[in-house]
């Protein structure tokens, strides 16, 4: 089984690597490589200069603004809300797991996410959100 | 420009990664099931976006902070979260800080360097700079800026 913690190792290692490409630059060019990163799709881990977060922090903190009410947002709060989402996907997937167990399935589906959802407390901000 | 919540989603290819190493081997996911995680992960972000900023709000601060982000994970009832975030923060912080000393290394080498220049010829030192300006266009943009700025 895969593991779900990303080590801080390679990152580490890529720091000192691409040390004089990556800088402390704005969020947008880390952004952009992580983009490329992902577009290149699943071609194996091509590991960019962060490799802290596995979603884009450019998606993100543009999911992010457009509440109305959300100005700025440090590079440090993008970057837990990425983890955090990141947490989030693990802990739901896991949860609807347990409704296709019990249905005998090897498939998760829909219906084991609504489950997960009418059950879980945590969940609830999610009902009537999905399509 | 400006992007609707609904254009956003997450990368499908990241977040069917993220699914399959948290789920035992042999498990698969539907279509549909992976569509709802992706538009639940929006919906997350956005809802604690929402809830961090009024942490921000309340403090009296425009910028949303990790600390703010961590409250709302606290009051969105995600405490399992906090540990493994604040670790990653961690991370995260030294791996900027270490990022940073190096442009920060790079930027005195080049000072250093326009410093000895300055002794020779004008035209010589004009050539270099240049040549130099060429190479920083594939480099960050705060040397770039510093290029014009000795100009």
């Amino acid at each position: 089984m895969a593991a779900t913690v990303e080590a801080p190792v390679p990152a580490e290692q890529d720091s000192a690597r691409c040390g004089p490409e990556e800088e402390n630059r704005g969020a947008e060019v880390e952004e952009k490589s992580q983009q490329q990163q992902q577009q290149t799709g699943s071609t194996g881990p091509a590991v960019p200069h962060s490799r802290l977060s596995k979603l884009p922090l450019a998606r993100i903190k543009a999911l992010m603004k457009t509440d109305p009410d959300v100005s700025l947002a440090s590079q440090e709060s993008v970057f837990i809300i990425a983890k955090a989402t990141e947490l989030f996907v693990e802990m739901i997937a896991k949860d609807a797991l347990v409704y296709a167990q019990q249905g005998k399935r090897k498939t998760l589906q829909r219906k084991d996410l609504d489950n997960a959802i009418e059950a879980i407390d945590e969940f609830a901000f999610l009902e009537g959100t999905l399509d | 420009m400006a992007e609707r919540p609904e254009d956003l989603n997450l990368p499908n290819a990241v977040i069917t990664r993220i699914i399959k190493e948290a789920l035992p081997d042999g498990v698969n996911v539907s279509k549909e099931a992976r569509r709802a995680i992706s538009q639940a992960a929006s919906v997350f972000v956005l809802y604690a976006t929402s809830c961090a900023n009024n942490f921000a709000m309340k403090a009296k601060r425009k910028t949303l902070n990790a600390g703010d982000v961590l409250a709302a994970m606290e009051e969105m009832e995600f405490e399992r979260f906090l540990e493994p975030l604040r670790d990653a923060l961690e991370v995260y912080k030294k791996d900027q800080r270490g990022r940073k000393e190096v442009s920060e290394q790079k930027r005195r080498d080049k000072e250093r360097k326009a410093d000895s220049e300055n002794d020779k010829s004008r035209e010589e030192e004009e050539e270099e700079e240049e040549e130099e300006q060429q190479r920083m266009e594939e480099e960050p943009e705060e040397e770039a800026e510093e290029e014009e700025d000795d100009n």
